[in-house]
């Protein structure tokens, strides 16, 4: 009896403890799945603010794409341009290339056709005047050398086309340029062409320079034999050369106190074949000046003059500040 | 012996005369073309009887003739072992980059530029003349 009062109270304390156990993992499992369930929730919400932000994503990729459509259109169209353009510049180039062509083929018989029946003409005058001078009175031996004189200035005035032409097809190529002592050098062939003259010639600051050195040596007999061949009226020829700067430039000039040149035909003092002075006055063939604007224009730089009648002239070069 | 190989009559003439005038006459060759010339100096043709070991002492050459170039003379000139030696001067009205850079390239021995003056010309001829025949010295 004892033993089943025993027996029965070991069971109520095991379903008491088995209810117990159920009880409490019920509690758990429902915090657990409470947890769960929120931690859904709350991973739901995500995903949907992440899809509504995918769809505001892919609404932006396709207004992206549009534009990119629509820029790839417009690229394709300039493209056609483009090669429209590049065949037509390919054309002008094969163009501008046969012209150059022409040019120098015509600048050629320029110089070998023409040159030959003026050197005819002018020695076979010569040889005229020499074997039959006893045949020939004064006015005959003058025409002669009117003939010879005439000739001889017509060749001069194709080597300097010539040479104008050649400067303009040349390319320039770029240096240091000393020009202190290309212009002391300058001067000193001047001299030598030009002894018995008395002239006093000041040679100022001269800066140095980038650009092709025979070409600006050429811009600088051309302004240098000018003031020689200027002056050479003068009793004492003055003539001064120098440099400044101003600005991003440098700025060169010759100065002399010779004829100078009327300010009113200004606008001719550079151009081809033009010249302010007549052949009995000054001797040229009025291409000098303008070599040098051509030379100095393929410098990028600038040309000018000023002067007033019989009291000389000054020659400006403008050139690009290099030091 | 000079050998004046030029096509233009006048320039043929002055030539002959500045030579003449200042004695250096005694023998001038004028042939008036580059074939003629190549013929003369390879005993070809009308020149067949010429003894080849008679050279000049001096081409002058003009560069632009018809037919054979003055240029083609010279390189015919300069590339055969027997002519190779004789000096050759380009005589010419064109003072073209291009014609003076390919006659030195051929082994030209001067390049002369013709002056329209005459007495700039007659100066030249004599000058060149008394060079070539009297102070220089080539192989034989």
């Amino acid at each position: 009896m004892k033993n089943d009062l025993h027996k029965l109270t070991i069971v109520d304390e095991l379903i008491v403890a088995n209810q117990e156990v159920i009880f409490q993992s019920k509690e758990k499992r429902e915090v657990e799945l409470d947890i769960a369930n929120k931690l859904l929730t709350f991973q739901n919400d995500e995903k949907e603010k992440r899809a509504a932000e995918l769809v505001i994503a892919n609404k932006e990729l396709v207004f992206q794409n549009e534009k990119k459509e629509k820029r790839a259109e417009r690229l394709l169209i300039a493209n056609r341009k483009l090669v429209i353009q590049s065949k037509l510049q390919k054309h002008q180039a094969e163009q501008l290339r046969e012209a150059l062509a022409e040019l120098e083929s015509f600048s050629y018989s320029v110089s070998h056709d023409l040159r030959a029946p003026l050197r005819a003409i002018s020695g076979l005058s010569q040889v005229l005047a020499e074997d039959y001078a006893e045949k020939l009175d004064d006015e005959a031996k003058g025409l002669l050398d009117e003939i010879i004189a005439n000739s001889d200035r017509m060749g001069e005035l194709i080597d300097n086309l010539l040479e104008f032409s050649r400067i303009g097809k040349q390319p320039i190529s770029l240096g240091d340029v000393n020009v202190n002592q290309l212009v002391t050098a300058v001067i000193a062939e001047q001299r030598l062409l030009d002894r018995n003259r008395k002239l006093t010639i000041e040679i100022k600051n001269l800066e140095k320079t980038q650009g092709d050195r025979n070409m600006l040596k050429q811009v600088f007999i051309n302004l240098i034999s000018n003031a020689f061949k200027y002056t050479g009226k003068k009793e004492e020829a003055i003539i001064e050369i120098g440099s400044y700067l101003e600005n991003t430039n440098c700025i060169y000039y010759v100065k002399d106190n010779g004829a100078g040149f009327d300010m009113n035909y200004y606008d001719k003092l550079f151009g081809v074949f033009q010249r302010l002075h007549s052949n009995t006055e000054f001797d040229g063939t009025g291409v000098g000046l303008a070599i040098v604007q051509k030379i100095i224009t393929k410098h990028h730089g600038k040309v000018w003059a000023e002067s007033k009648v019989n009291e000389g002239a000054c020659f400006y070069i403008s050139l690009p500040n290099s030091n | 012996m000079l050998l004046l190989v030029e096509d233009n009559k006048s320039d043929a003439m002055l030539t002959m005369r500045a030579l003449k005038k200042h004695n250096l006459a005694n023998i001038v060759i004028h042939l008036t073309d580059g074939a003629a010339a190549l013929d003369f100096l390879f005993v070809r043709g009308a020149y067949s009887d010429r003894n080849i070991s008679d050279k000049p002492k001096v081409i002058f050459l003009d560069l632009k003739m018809p037919k054979v170039s003055g240029l083609e003379v010279l390189r015919q000139i300069k590339a055969d072992e027997r002519t190779k030696y004789i000096p050759v001067v380009m005589m010419t009205s064109s003072k073209l980059e291009k014609d003076i850079i390919e006659s030195h390239h051929l082994g030209v021995n001067s390049y002369v530029v013709k002056p329209v003056r005459f007495e700039d010309f007659s100066k030249i001829i004599a000058d060149l003349g008394f060079y070539w025949l009297v102070v220089n010295n080539a192989p034989k």
